[in-house]
């Protein structure tokens, strides 16, 4: 509002990082006028469309950041997409400061011969269809019998769950029913997990690993011929000793047998290349010396994500600081590089709010009580856009729509997103 | 009594409770701090100040790594709680059975083995329920409270 005493800060993307951030800015500049605006309708970024549907435990984060958008100057304006609706200078105009805060979404590319092949999947495209994401089709691709996932950080070891569980295993859950049923309708006999690490220094954690030992689902083994990858060198932390411990707890032989795929757990191996005419047909591995070839249906890739949108050029590159010139700031993954979960982010979102009140403070950012933050922003994409209480009207929608056993049916269509959102569905 | 409420939080609902918890309290008491752990030195505790913790899980069982700083210096440098009381509020999640809101204990063996005295129940909050954490902290206060205003002697 004109001549308000606090800074007007942008920030873009409403995920943990920038709920996180602020939370965090609120704290120090309790007057500042805070705008999140993200290109979906809904808030909440990847706790909505990036956490697996049956980890709702996860999703109850949202809670505190719910708190954040009824607090008064934390506006949340959705389907305001930078880029298209609004330009960052545009942004930059209006408001003190801005932040990106938009992680890296886009599936890292296996840069490997036949990796362009049909068949191969990015993990974040099927986590994205499972939370039905509005930028996915509503179903998944046929998977077929023998599935291999390339990676077996945490987005892997949720996609594993996902090959290996039933139906009523998403009890409580907002999971995108048509892309489980597709799914269901001819599940996986085989997959395989493909980690470059050996089990001790692969990336999931050992809670996710002992989540799976504990489902009455899916078989594992290690392959015939498991060489050193349950080695222990005697040197583990803790983390590391837990990760194996609970890769021995999976796949041993007192864990009784269950339906679901059989699953081969495969630790340093590193892909070669992909197999295959007109499709994914196998995948090659490099074991040590050995060439060890899997044969597959389809390939999920989870390696890491990247850049996607018309920011990659400003976020190419890992920092150590947020500021990426006076007034422009960066935080969460879009300024770290995609490692760590949603905590880290929120330590992160703290030491780039202190960057950006260090520069309030300091007078590298020249107030301006002619920006006017949001009420600056072109009337039709301020009246285009969704505020908390339209993405409440929204939600309380889905949670209306839930099918037996569902906590609610996510609208997956973005327009009709907007349009119950404004009330003219 | 004076009032201290520390908070030790991976993921920043601890911090929202022992905030909501610290502005209930100043609705009737006048010196009322809230704290985080990583920036609490151990030695600045004592039979002072009523102290109230509101402290996560993390991993199996862990504390947050907020208050691993915290857990160190009391570890390096033992302080001397006698005549201390406390309450401890823990998060946690059911969802993993084995280690459920054990993170909060760590904080409370080290608190009763230097001579404080726990008071009330010992609250929990469960993140796989729908309760918010909040509500349910608001709800165990005035127990504490009550047990807290009893004389110390039994």
């Amino acid at each position: 509002m004109p001549g308000s005493p606090g800074p007007q800060i942008a920030i873009v993307g409403s995920g943990p990082s920038g709920c996180y951030l602020a939370q965090a800015l609120l704290r120090s500049l309790p007057h500042a006028e805070i705008t999140i605006i993200d290109r979906l309708a809904s808030p909440f970024g990847l706790i909505r469309y990036g956490v697996a549907a049956d980890h709702q435990h996860t999703k109850a984060i949202t809670r505190q950041f719910e708190r954040l958008f009824q607090a008064g100057n934390v506006r949340f304006a959705g389907n305001v997409e930078l880029g298209r609706d609004v330009g960052l200078d545009e942004l930059r105009a209006h408001f003190d400061a801005v932040v990106l805060a938009t992680g890296l979404s886009a599936d890292r590319a296996l840069a490997l011969p036949g990796g362009e092949l049909p068949g191969v999947i990015g993990a974040g495209t099927v986590t994205r269809a499972l939370n039905a994401h509005p930028d996915e089709p509503t179903t998944l691709p046929d998977l077929g019998s023998d599935v291999v996932l390339i990676g077996a950080g945490n987005v892997a070891l949720d996609l594993l769950r996902f090959l290996v569980k039933a139906e009523s295993d998403y009890d409580a859950s907002d999971i995108a029913d048509p892309a489980l049923e597709r799914y269901l309708g001819s599940p996986a006999a085989r997959v395989t997990v493909a980690s470059r690490s050996d089990a001790a220094h692969a990336k999931g954690d050992a809670q996710m690993l002992r989540e799976l030992a504990a489902l009455p689902r899916a078989v594992y083994r290690l392959p015939d011929d498991p060489g050193s990858a349950l080695a222990d060198d005697g040197a583990l932390d803790r983390a590391q000793a837990g990760r194996l411990a609970a890769v021995e707890e999976l796949v041993a032989s007192e864990r009784p047998a269950h339906p679901g795929p059989a699953v081969t757990l495969r630790f340093g191996v590193i892909p070669v290349r992909i197999l295959g005419e007109e499709r994914v047909e196998a995948v090659e591995f490099a074991a040590g010396d050995d060439v060890v070839v899997v044969p597959a249906t389809s390939v999920i890739t989870a390696v890491g994500f990247a850049a996607s949108d018309p920011l990659a050029e400003l976020l190419a590159d890992h920092s150590e600081v947020g500021g990426i010139e006076p007034g422009l700031y960066r935080t969460g993954w879009a300024k770290r590089g995609p490692s760590g979960g949603i905590p880290e982010n929120r330590a992160c979102a703290k030491s780039v709010a202190e960057e950006i009140v260090a520069d309030v403070t300091s007078g590298a950012l020249p107030g301006s009580e002619t920006r006017l933050g949001f009420d600056g922003l072109p009337a039709d994409v301020r009246a285009a856009s969704v505020d908390y209480a339209q993405w409440l009207r929204l939600e309380q929608h889905e949670r209306e729509l839930a099918p037996s056993g569902r906590i609610r049916r996510k609208i997956s269509d973005h327009d009709r997103m907007v349009a119950i959102a404004h009330d003219r569905a | 009594m004076k009032f201290t409420v520390l908070y030790g939080t991976e993921s920043g609902n601890s911090e929202l409770i022992a905030e909501d918890l610290g502005a209930k309290l100043r609705e009737t008491e006048l010196d009322v701090e809230v704290a985080d752990l990583q920036d609490t030195d151990p030695a600045s505790l004592g039979a002072d100040r009523f102290v109230i913790v509101v402290c996560s899980t993390h991993g199996d069982g862990d504390l947050p790594n907020t208050a691993i700083p915290f857990a160190e210096a009391f570890d390096a440098a033992l302080p001397d709680l006698t005549g201390m009381r406390y309450a401890m509020f823990g998060l946690g999640d059911t969802f993993y059975e084995a280690t459920y809101s054990q993170g909060s204990e760590h904080i409370d063996r080290r608190f009763a083995a230097q001579g404080a005295i726990r008071v009330g129940e010992y609250g929990r909050h469960d993140a796989s329920s729908w309760d918010l954490g909040s509500d349910v902290a608001l709800e165990w206060l005035p127990g504490v409270l009550e047990a807290a205003a009893e004389p110390a002697s039994a």
